[in-house]
């Protein structure tokens, strides 16, 4: 990742090429992020991988289309959007009897200081499949540091489940 | 989970949330940040200058410095603003050392406004928004996806030598060799586009505005070929402790090699002595370096080295 992102100055005419920019993009899906559940038995800890199959964005300049698809540059989601996000998770411990699980998710992203790239809101809701049980969220969360690091804190009432996660979110 | 289980934990988010922003950067990027951190505390000095009414009545040609890459340039009755920045850090760890020199609700009016790439020293959304919003706001070809709609008049892209042309203001997109993206992760994302360097024409006075960039020159040369060039704004720093400049970015001695190169009648240096950047042995280090250049080449007349909040007016 390193050599990756080393500075390399380019002439005008070397533009990435395609496959560069989805190497690039696959690098970082491949991040996980950090999730915690809790219930009223146990607390669990495990990663999460998030991906955006849409998302409208609100906040930028009409040049661009408001529609994105999985490779969503950061300012497209901060300045103001609307969300789907799928994700899968992988947890250090079975619930029932499956070490993995999977949600969908409609998030809202409000810009709160700098167009949202120093903080911005996210509310939502989502459902999360772990095992035979598929609970209904709520999310709210904060981002910040460019829209990176995204904490977000997901309450289910039936069955009574917390979900806290730290996020990291490049495109 | 034990008390162990997490202390290891929260060890192990710790190591993931400061390890994770830094990866990304050059050990350039990482001693601005640590130098910046060290200096929390200190007091923004400053500027040497504020001009309280900078917009000039009578005037053929005026250029104030705002600090680092923000210019205020007036042409006769237009005005143009390059990379505006006025907050108090950019990209939000890297502290300002000395207040801009220019209040912008100074300012009524600003034609365009050119930015030069999107790193966040010199594509600064904070700043933007405490702009006039009458004008027209330029950007380099892969700068849309991260420009947020700021409410300026209109926002065009321009290509390397795409040219906009209205009202007798002839403004050139031209090449210059730094290099994309704007948060370190995008570099090879957005590489070879996202950045360049711009040429204003109006009644004839011909202003070029190199950016950020490093020393290329077929660039340069080129550019001293096709326009008439009477002011170069070139940066000179950072050039950390050596004298000769980087691949992206030109030190005093090559800024002064453009300044032949472009046979500008002038040259105004830019891009230090602004924010607390720590790659210098001192803050005047490029600005001192410069002198002994022009020194040397005898060429002082031709390089005026404002304080910043300082305006030239020819």
């Amino acid at each position: 990742m390193i050599i990756v992102l080393a500075p390399t100055a380019r002439s005008q005419t070397q533009e990435a090429s395609l496959s560069d920019r989805v190497f690039t993009w696959l690098q970082f899906q491949a991040i996980p992020s950090i999730t915690i559940l809790s219930s009223t038995s146990a607390t669990q800890t495990g990663f999460e991988w998030e991906a955006t199959p849409l998302l409208y964005s609100f906040g930028m300049t009409r040049l661009v289309s408001p529609w994105k698809s999985f490779i969503v540059e950061p300012p497209a989601r901060f300045t103001g959007s609307i969300e789907f996000v799928v994700s899968g998770q992988i947890l250090t411990e079975k619930v029932g009897n499956s070490y993995f699980g999977g949600s969908a998710q409609l998030l809202g992203h409000i810009p709160l200081i700098e167009r949202g790239e120093h903080l911005g809101l996210t509310v939502g809701i989502g459902s999360y499949s772990f095992s035979q049980s598929t609970p209904f969220f709520k999310v709210v969360g904060i981002s910040t540091l460019f829209g990176f690091l995204h904490f977000n804190l997901k309450q289910s009432a039936s069955p009574k489940l917390w979900v806290g996660s730290i996020e990291f979110r490049f495109f | 989970m034990t008390q162990a289980d997490w202390t290891r934990f929260v060890k192990g988010i710790a190591f993931v949330f400061l390890a994770l922003p830094m990866c990304g950067c050059s050990s350039y990027v990482t001693r601005i940040v640590s130098y910046s951190l060290q200096r929390m505390t200190e007091p923004i000095q400053p500027p040497a200058h504020r001009v309280l009414s900078p917009i000039l009545p009578n005037t053929n040609l005026a250029v104030l410095w705002v600090g680092h890459a923000a210019m205020l340039i007036q042409i006769h009755d237009k005005v143009f603003m390059t990379d505006p920045s006025f907050t108090k850090t950019i990209g939000l760890i890297v502290r300002r050392a000395v207040e801009p020199g220019l209040d912008p609700s100074s300012l009524s009016s600003v034609d365009y406004t050119l930015i030069s790439h999107l790193h966040f020293d010199h594509f600064s959304y904070g700043s933007l928004d405490l702009l006039p919003k009458n004008g027209k706001l330029l950007i380099p070809s892969g700068g849309a996806a991260y420009t947020p709609e700021l409410g300026f008049a209109e926002t065009r892209e321009l290509k390397p030598w795409e040219v906009l042309e209205e009202n007798g203001v002839r403004i050139t997109a031209v090449p210059v060799q730094h290099f994309g993206g704007r948060y370190g992760f995008d570099i090879q994302w957005n590489a070879g586009r996202g950045y360049t360097g711009w040429v204003v024409e109006y009644k004839g006075k011909t202003v070029f505005v190199a950016g950020d960039t490093g020393y290329h020159p077929e660039y340069f040369k080129e550019i001293g070929r096709r326009f008439s060039v009477d002011v170069a704004i070139v940066p000179i720093a950072p050039v950390g402790t050596r004298e000769s400049g980087s691949r992206v970015h030109v030190s005093p001695k090559e800024a002064v090699q453009i300044l032949e190169d472009v046979n500008a009648k002038i040259m105004i240096p830019m891009h230090h002595r602004t924010f607390f950047q720590g790659v210098e042995t001192a803050p005047t280090f490029a600005q001192d370096l410069l002198k002994r250049i022009l020194e040397e080449k005898k060429i002082h007349a031709r390089v005026k080295i404002l304080d910043i909040g300082e305006q030239w007016i020819e």
